[in-house]
């Protein structure tokens, strides 16, 4: 080859030798990457692969049955399928979006606000997009699986309300976790692995909200391998849910069942408790609504035709509408007015009414001269209207305050109201001016500002039933049981309040409460009396006309009638149960209301008698009650 | 023949031979690590012809002297140019490329990767009629020309990843033919505004993907999710790995084209670090192994031909595996030997056949 006879070689082999470094140092370099990456980063990316090969399905805890007091169940579970969306698995979100939208025929839009709401979860926590299916809807959405590896139908527990609308107000009803429910709690509990997550159903309402701990259990969780289309190819591995624990209410279902009967087609609102433990026995507020509607699919006809009833059918009308007391509050007058140390034997005429300062105040009827026992049995506003004058609006708040007025009682359900003790301090606080003197003649007979609601009225009547003036807190846990270890606990609150009546003339406003059921001229015999109950009782009208609704000018005839009211306890020297009954535009109290409480008051006694309540081993923790 | 059975151990460059025989080795391994329990399952098989095809072609390429080839380098090359203008025009459209011909038996045959084998002999031909330390500009022209048209016609097909593997010719021409400082320069700065203006030529999802390379969570399923998973698969290997079919990237199908373009990620994330080191171990002593030939070849258009050949090989390389660790783009480059695919293959071990007869024939007396 002449060509290679010319050549200089040189330059060429050290080109060699420099392109011989060039290979070695990038070798070096690129190891150098991969060193970085396998043996320094690499447990970093272990996990990402970890999370790449696993899907970890929540299995929600089975939630723990309500029953009443005697076993009756009144909530419990039945298998539902629900639809998860797993974003980090979708390919194409429009599209499963619209494939779940054809099928359950909603607006895309609501579904891709859903998925928008849950953005800020990590991509493995799967959207709940449609809960209760039916077994076609299943059906639908197994037979495209394939194509749509995202989906997916797990299979939990619908909560069922066995009872209907019984109870529906106690009970309460679960609702998806809303995001602000999921953060509160993720705060108060950190590191707690068993808080809701987005979607997933909780209390809401009711016990169902307060015991919500308590209910919900331990959701556990199934994990499965999965292929990069989101096909699951293997299990790897799961852990068993702890089932919620079983509640028993203090609730008696035939008592409740017994109350929410009677209010069929009316408006009102009863609860009867037991006088010296504040178990509640039966807490009705009408109208009520079902609650299975929240844990099936709401129709936003149905839930805006619960939404716009003008009697609020949502309202727990025991503890969250606080009204005038009218004569239901008298009794506690009457404690006021032995606690200034008025005799009891002392008598006021009645005319028919009475003038304080300038303005005439009526009586509804015309009694003559009354003493407070009297007073009681015939419900004599002139009596009052006196006595008031001479208390005081303070002595009045003061004695209603040691029954619990003006503040909640403690029951354990969320958004209780305190109503109003009116005194001289807190108009100028409240109302920015001082106390009108002539206010505290209507004070007297429970009108003018003060406002109470029927759960602090039946409270307020324990501490005159019990002979020691004990208040109890009302309460609805009676006992908790785990399902698995069969441990019971007893939650009963104790006592730490009680209306002093040292000294104090009790056996006459008894007497006079008796008389108002059991003698005739009782403003309750005709309507309430049961021969050998020994209810004592107060009836009470509230005037609706002179107020609020007469001023706006609606003229609507049932909303102007008065509202009735009759408290009451049974029998009269071993209480066992205390009821407040409200009727609202119930006119009276002895027509509208007593005859409930009566019947209530028999049904319990006769029941108590046929069977004494077993005596329970006292735990010595209370249960835990969720965050509201 | 006796004489023969005595002599050809001795020439023969076993190490080279050897050490490109492990190498496909691993790659049959791990295309059937990647393959396996998957529809594709008969690619391993597959493979292990092509390996055995590619062996025969190499003894082809060994027997003949490359002087001849070089010879007819213009004519080959020509031949060449012909097959590459056919395919854009009548070539039948397969998963978006005209690149293949259909040669029966459901094979099919990328004269793209063959294409490579009669530009080096160009090349070499052109280098070796011009040897002077430093090259002539004409030189530099019949270069640019060499490897411009066909580089042009593949992409034609389209086929961005093939055209690039022509790129390392040209840069091996040049920088072992003898360039000076100033046409170094005057190539960097035209090849940065290149690289800049095709910016305008790519395609969308070529954009994308160096979108994604400069940061590839932008979208975690969208364009970026190759490099990410990737870089999951390598990274979570750890230093041992998590074992032969073990790699849950890999058989899970996150890690994407894995028997292909990501097969040495499979390899990483299933043998760890160790099996990166040991890999980069095997190619570094081929490289050097064929470099020693190069310098040790008898002539200037033998030593020029090896330099061509092992550059084109390494710099896919070293563009394959770090584009799969995402320090490059990714490109569609293959890794040679280990990447499935016949044509690749084949011609890869064509070349190893061209560096064995080169050093063959090292001695002038033969």
């Amino acid at each position: 080859m002449p060509a290679s006879a010319r050549e200089d070689r040189r330059p060429v082999l050290s080109r060699i030798d420099f392109a011989m470094r060039i290979l070695w140092g990038l070798l070096g370099l690129l190891a150098g990457v991969y060193w970085v990456h396998q043996v320094l980063r690499g447990e970093d990316y272990e996990r990402q692969a970890e999370n790449n090969r696993l899907r970890k399905v929540p299995v929600t805890a089975p939630r723990g049955f309500i029953l009443d007091r005697n076993g009756v169940v009144l909530a419990e579970n039945e298998p539902s399928f629900t639809l998860l969306l797993y974003r980090r698995e979708t390919k194409d979100l429009d599209a499963s979006l619209r494939f779940v939208a054809d099928l359950f025929n909603r607006p895309l839009d609501e579904l891709k606000r859903r998925v928008e709401r849950d953005r800020s979860y990590y991509d493995f926590v799967p959207v709940v997009l449609q809960e209760n299916l039916t077994i076609a809807e299943v059906g639908a959405v197994q037979a495209r699986a394939l194509e749509h590896p995202e989906l997916l139908v797990q299979k939990t527990q619908r909560r069922v309300y066995t009872q209907g609308s019984i109870a529906a107000h106690l009970l309460g009803q679960l609702g998806e976790a809303t995001a602000e429910q999921v953060a509160a709690r993720a705060k108060a509990h950190p590191g707690d692995e068993s808080i809701p997550r987005p979607g997933e159903a909780i209390g809401q309402q009711g016990v169902e909200a307060s015991y919500q701990d308590l209910l919900a259990g331990v959701s556990g969780s199934r994990t499965y391998v999965i292929d990069s289309f989101g096909r699951e190819v293997g299990e790897s591995g799961h852990v068993d849910p702890l089932p919620g624990n079983t509640l028993q209410l203090t609730i008696d279902a035939g008592l409740q069942q017994l109350a929410e009967d009677y209010f069929a087609g009316k408006v009102g609102s009863a609860v009867a408790l037991d006088p010296k433990t504040g178990e509640i026995l039966a807490l009705v507020s009408a109208p009520a609504y079902d609650p299975n509607l929240f844990t099936r699919r709401v129709t936003r006809a149905e839930w805006e035709g619960i939404l716009t009833d003008p009697n609020h059918p949502l309202n727990n009308r025991v503890l969250q509408n606080v009204y005038s007391p009218g004569s239901t509050w008298k009794p506690f007058m009457a404690y006021a007015i032995l606690k200034h140390g008025i005799d009891p034997k002392e008598r006021v005429f009645c005319p028919g009414g009475l003038t304080f300062y300038g303005r005439p105040f009526r009586c509804h009827g015309t009694h003559g001269s009354v003493d407070l026992a009297t007073a009681l049995q015939v419900s004599c506003d002139s009596y009052f209207y006196t006595m008031g004058k001479r208390l005081g609006i303070d002595a009045i708040a003061e004695a209603a305050k040691l029954f619990g007025f003006g503040r909640p009682t403690g029951i354990d359900l969320a958004h209780e109201k305190s109503g109003i003790v009116p005194s001289s301090e807190w108009s100028v606080a409240a109302r920015k001016h001082p106390w009108y003197a002539g206010e505290t003649i209507s004070v007297a007979i429970g009108q003018g500002p003060v406002l109470v609601s029927a759960l602090q009225l039946a409270r307020a009547l324990c501490g005159i039933a019990n002979a020691d003036g004990a208040l109890p807190t009302p309460h609805l846990f009676h006992i908790g049981e785990n399902v698995r270890t069969s441990e019971r606990f007893v939650y009963r609150p104790a006592v730490t309040e009680s209306v002093p009546w040292a000294g104090l003339a009790r056996d006459v406003i008894l007497d006079g409460l008796w008389r108002v059921v059991n003698q005739p001229g009782g403003t309750a015999y005709t309507s309430a009396h049961v021969a050998g109950l020994d209810l004592c009782g107060k009836t009470g009208s509230v005037q609706v006309v002179a107020q609020k609704e007469a001023r706006k000018g609606h003229f609507l005839p049932e909303q102007l009638r008065d509202h009735g009211w009759f408290i009451g306890f049974a029998p009269k020297d071993d209480p066992q149960i205390v009821v407040a009954v409200f009727a609202e535009h119930g006119e009276h109290g002895n027509t509208a209301a007593a005859p409930l409480a009566a019947k209530m008051a028999e049904y319990w006694v006769t029941k108590r008698r046929a069977s004494p309540p077993p005596v329970i081993a006292q735990a010595g923790t209370a249960p835990a009650r969720g965050a509201n | 023949m006796s004489r023969l059975a005595e002599v050809l151990p001795r020439r023969i460059d076993l190490r080279l031979l050897f050490l490109a025989i492990a190498l496909t080795a691993i790659g049959i391994v791990m295309v059937v690590s990647t393959t396996a329990g998957s529809p594709r399952a008969d690619l391993a098989g597959k493979q292990a012809l092509f390996a055995v095809l590619g062996l025969i072609a190499a003894g082809v390429f060994l027997a003949v002297d490359y002087r001849i080839l070089l010879q007819y380098s213009p004519g080959l090359y020509g031949l060449t140019l012909l097959v590459l203008l056919y395919l854009p025009i009548f070539g039948k459209r397969i998963a978006g490329a005209k690149s293949w011909i259909k040669i029966g038996g459901g094979f099919q045959l990328q004269p793209s990767e063959f294409a490579r084998i009669s530009i080096a002999l160009l090349l070499a031909w052109i280098l070796e009629n011009d040897d002077r330390p430093i090259l002539k500009t004409r030189t530099l022209g019949a270069i640019a020309a060499a490897v411009g048209v066909p580089v042009f016609l593949v992409l034609l097909q389209p086929d961005l990843g093939v055209a690039l593997t022509y790129m390392p010719f040209v840069v091996a021409a040049l920088f072992f033919g003898g360039l000076k400082a100033r046409w170094w320069a005057i190539l960097i700065v035209a090849g940065s505004l290149a690289i800049g203006g095709s910016w305008f030529l790519l395609k969308d999802y070529q954009k994308d993907r160096i979108r994604t390379f400069l940061d590839p969570n932008l979208a975690a399923r969208g364009a970026g999710y190759q490099v990410r998973q990737a870089r999951i698969a390598i990274g979570s290997g750890g230093i041992l790995g998590k074992g032969w079919k073990q790699g849950t990237q890999s058989r899970l199908g996150f890690l994407p084209v894995r028997h292909t373009d990501f097969i040495f990620a499979a390899l990483a994330e299933e043998w760890g670090f160790a099996g990166v080191a040991v890999l980069f171990g095997i190619y570094g002593f081929l490289i050097a192994r064929a470099l020693a030939i190069a310098r040790d070849a008898r002539d200037r258009g033998g030593s020029m031909l090896v330099l061509l050949l092992i550059v084109n090989i390494a710099g896919q390389f070293f563009v394959n595996v770090s584009m799969n660790v995402g320090v490059l783009p990714t490109t569609g480059i293959t890794l040679p030997f280990l990447s499935y695919g016949g044509s690749s293959l084949v011609a890869t071990w064509c070349m190893v056949g061209l560096i064995l007869s080169v050093a063959y024939r090292r001695y002038v007396n033969v």
